[in-house]
């Protein structure tokens, strides 16, 4: 398999009142083409402190991205970034808030309105074009923050807990969505979660991290034939890997005699 | 409750009439018409003076009188265009100071100790200064209210571009947007409903501004009414300049709602602000 992006040693720490806080330390890991990998990590582990590096809202201390062979500074501009607020634009339609991206590009108006236009019914969203983003429930408006993050074409998509506000049902037609969408438009998608089940469920590798300072503890292989996010679940090899990933981040399942 | 005496149904139809539009109406209404007649009553028997209060008769005829000799839209006019012009003016000029601000962290820090030491300064208090230098006309009065304006909205402005999601920019930062982008994508449009929310306070002191300036020295004006009648003993006169104020105040207040409610159809109004107790 072809290596995308390889995150190579890369140190990150913080000012704070006993000095600097070391965040990162060492991380190391690649992601391919076309690859699904899930970073999952103890909670303030530094999970979003990665993303931001990618998308060069921070800088590293020392290390190297490297992006298809060349060494880069960030991948600002290439990236969808989703959170986990659907940080849609409150005075915009939802058509506008779709729009942003290609805007920022530069991109003739008239054809990313068709795209913007497509995009939207095909995820269901015809006839919600000049709604605001207020009159719109959460799985919708993390909807459209999904088409507004796709309709760019980025080159890689980082989705930073983009379905930990949701409720379960929404949740899982928004992890099916977002599987259709990525095998539809074949995405390279990084997914940081706290939820071990929905690493599982989507991706194709597991990146697990250490405490504090954060280096990678190990790589997973998720071998899941996966038609939907329900399917996967259900996978015989599921409960497997799923208590694999809790051992190695050591959750106490069972109360603990102190 | 005491319900005896009362049928259920009657009781329920009354409340929820004084919750209405027109029932809060009438309750306003008759409150103001209530305070009137008592005044002049007051003043009929004895109990309150004539001379140093006035009376709501004698206000109306001065009123009548002011608009039969066209002096009360004269000087209304005069007061309106120097608050108004002052307000826009000292709005565009401390908006534009405090949005810009967002440009540069190092001059914003250099600037904001001035902006609080200026700020504390009462600009009336500047008045005579301003009218010693720039006369008695209504460019001295326009400039005092620029001057009382500029500082708040550039505040006002300051202050809604600190507040901008910094979610939002970052956003719009990785997807490539430059600071230019950044700046009126999302710091602009965020700023928007903070800074006309407070022309509503603004518009307040471009009216002190421009009475006060009036007070000191001019020829016309709502505050060249009120201190030239009020010298003259003339109380009722002095009402109609203050009723007239409050009035122009008034108007200018829902002015400023209505443009809100134009500007941002997007804050829509849930009803959900408060909760029922």
């Amino acid at each position: 398999m072809q290596i995308q992006l390889s995150i190579d040693s890369v140190n990150k720490s913080f000012p704070s009142k006993g000095g600097s806080l070391p965040v990162l330390n060492g991380l190391t890991f690649e992601v391919y083409e076309k690859d699904f990998v899930s970073i999952i990590g103890p909670s303030g582990c530094g999970k979003s402190t990665i993303f931001n590096i990618i998308a060069g809202l921070l800088e590293a201390d020392s290390g190297d991205l490297i992006y298809r062979g060349q060494k880069v500074k960030s991948l600002r501009g290439k990236v969808g970034y989703m959170m986990q607020k659907d940080l849609l634009f409150p005075w915009l339609s939802v058509l506008d808030n779709v729009l942003l991206g290609l805007k920022v590009r530069g991109v003739d108006p008239k054809e990313s309105h068709n795209t913007a236009r497509e995009y939207l019914s095909r995820f269901g969203l015809s006839g919600f074009e000049k709604a605001y983003p207020q009159t719109l429930s959460g799985g919708m408006r993390q909807r459209v923050a999904l088409i507004r993050t796709l309709v760019m074409d980025p080159e890689i998509l980082l989705l930073d807990e983009p379905f930990s506000a949701l409720d379960y049902q929404t949740r899982l037609y928004l992890e099916g969505f977002l599987l259709d969408a990525v095998a539809t438009f074949e995405k390279t998608v990084i997914l940081v979660t706290h939820d071990i089940d929905e690493a599982v469920a989507l991706s194709k590798r597991v990146v697990a991290l250490s405490g504090r300072p954060t280096s990678v503890k190990n790589i997973h292989q998720i071998e899941i034939e996966r038609s939907s996010p329900i399917d996967a679940r259900s996978h015989k090899n599921f409960g497997e890997y799923f208590h694999t990933l809790c051992s190695e981040l050591d959750i106490q399942t069972q109360r603990s005699s102190a | 409750m005491f319900r005896i005496g009362y049928s259920n149904s009657e009781e329920f139809s009354m409340s929820s009439w004084l919750n209405s539009g027109s029932g809060k109406f009438f309750v306003q209404f008759t409150a103001v018409a209530l305070f009137f007649i008592l005044w002049q009553l007051g003043a009929n028997f004895g109990f309150v003076s004539e001379f140093l209060i006035g009376t709501p008769l004698g206000i109306w005829n001065r009123f009548i009188a002011t608009i039969i000799d066209r002096s009360l839209f004269i000087d209304t006019g005069y007061t309106l265009l120097e608050a108004v012009l002052g307000f826009a003016l000292g709005t565009i000029i401390g908006t534009l100071l405090g949005l810009s601000l967002w440009y540069s962290k190092w001059a914003a820090q250099i600037v904001e100790p001035f902006i609080v030491a200026i700020n504390s300064v009462p600009k009336i208090a500047l008045a005579p200064i301003i009218l010693l230098w720039f006369g008695t006309g209504l460019g001295a009065k326009v400039i005092l209210v620029i001057l009382t304006t500029a500082i708040i909205a550039l505040i006002a402005a300051h202050q809604a571009t600190k507040d901008c999601d910094k979610d939002l920019q970052s956003l719009l930062y990785s997807m490539g947007g430059s600071k230019h982008q950044i700046f009126f994508g999302v710091v602009v449009q965020s700023s928007l409903p903070a800074i006309v929310a407070n022309f509503r306070i603004n518009i307040g002191f471009g009216l002190v501004g421009a009475v006060v300036g009036e007070f000191i020295t001019s020829k016309a004006g709502l505050g060249h009414m009120i201190y030239n009648a009020s010298s003259l003993y003339d109380l009722n006169s002095v009402w109609v300049g203050l009723f007239t104020l409050m009035f122009v105040g008034f108007l200018l207040y829902y002015g400023i709602d209505a443009l809100e409610r134009f500007l941002f159809p997007w804050r829509t109004d849930t009803g959900r602000s408060h909760i029922q107790m």
